[in-house]
């Protein structure tokens, strides 16, 4: 596998780390990804959302306990934080798709750094996710 | 086996996937073909992705052993 592509729906603090933990392992390798954060998600690319993000539903009262967990698992438990280190390895893009952007209030001043860019979601289907090895959606 | 000789070591007790195939892929970078690095793991999960990661990358898996719930591994890079 030379690629990789990801769609991020769901922004639960813990519903984040499943896409992030395979973006991670993927990229690692040398495996290109390219992850498409759409919906409410698409908040996780901004500090501020990032910030804010919980595990949501049935197991909302066990936010600080999932986050020592991750933390003892040797991963970043900042989702802005694991951002980053994904970013680090040289290997993965983050894409906001353009219509959430719109939505929840993404744009060129608020998103994060590590963001590539703000692109339609039908590019990012034909062209990342239609041509990739793998794609993965969450 | 347990006398294996090893360039590196690579501790990653405690840490559970992703982290210890993102750390063997950075660490297996710093080593020159041939040498060889040991691995130290507590995912069970590791039984799988090493020999699997080996498989994909061409690395040399030489040795694995389990004991009281630790695994090690001993890789020579391609």
């Amino acid at each position: 596998m030379k690629t990789m592509a990801i769609v991020v729906r769901d922004d639960g603090y813990d519903k984040l780390l499943t896409p992030l933990a395979f973006a991670y392992f993927a990229s690692a390798e040398g495996v290109q990804v390219d992850m498409l954060f759409v919906n409410w998600a698409v908040l996780a690319l901004t500090e501020d959302g990032a910030r804010a993000l919980k595990v949501d539903g049935v197991h909302a009262d066990k936010d600080a306990w999932v986050r020592a967990r991750v933390a003892a698992a040797g991963l970043p438990n900042d989702i802005n934080e694991l951002l980053k280190a994904l970013k680090q390895t040289g290997n993965v893009n983050f894409y906001a798709c353009s219509l959430a952007a719109n939505i929840f209030g993404v744009d060129k001043e608020n998103i994060i750094p590590e963001a590539t860019d703000i692109v339609g979601a039908a590019w990012f289907v034909n062209d990342k996710a239609a041509k990739a090895d793998h794609s993965q959606y969450f | 086996m347990d006398k294996m000789k090893s360039n590196m070591t690579l501790d990653t007790s405690g840490k559970c996937c992703p982290m210890p195939m993102v750390e063997t892929n950075n660490a297996i970078r710093k080593l020159n073909s041939g040498e060889v690095l040991e691995i130290v793991a507590t995912d069970p999960g590791t039984k799988m992705d090493i020999p699997s990661w080996c498989d994909r990358t061409g690395n040399q898996l030489l040795f694995s052993s389990e004991n009281d719930n630790v695994f090690r591994y001993f890789i020579a890079k391609s």
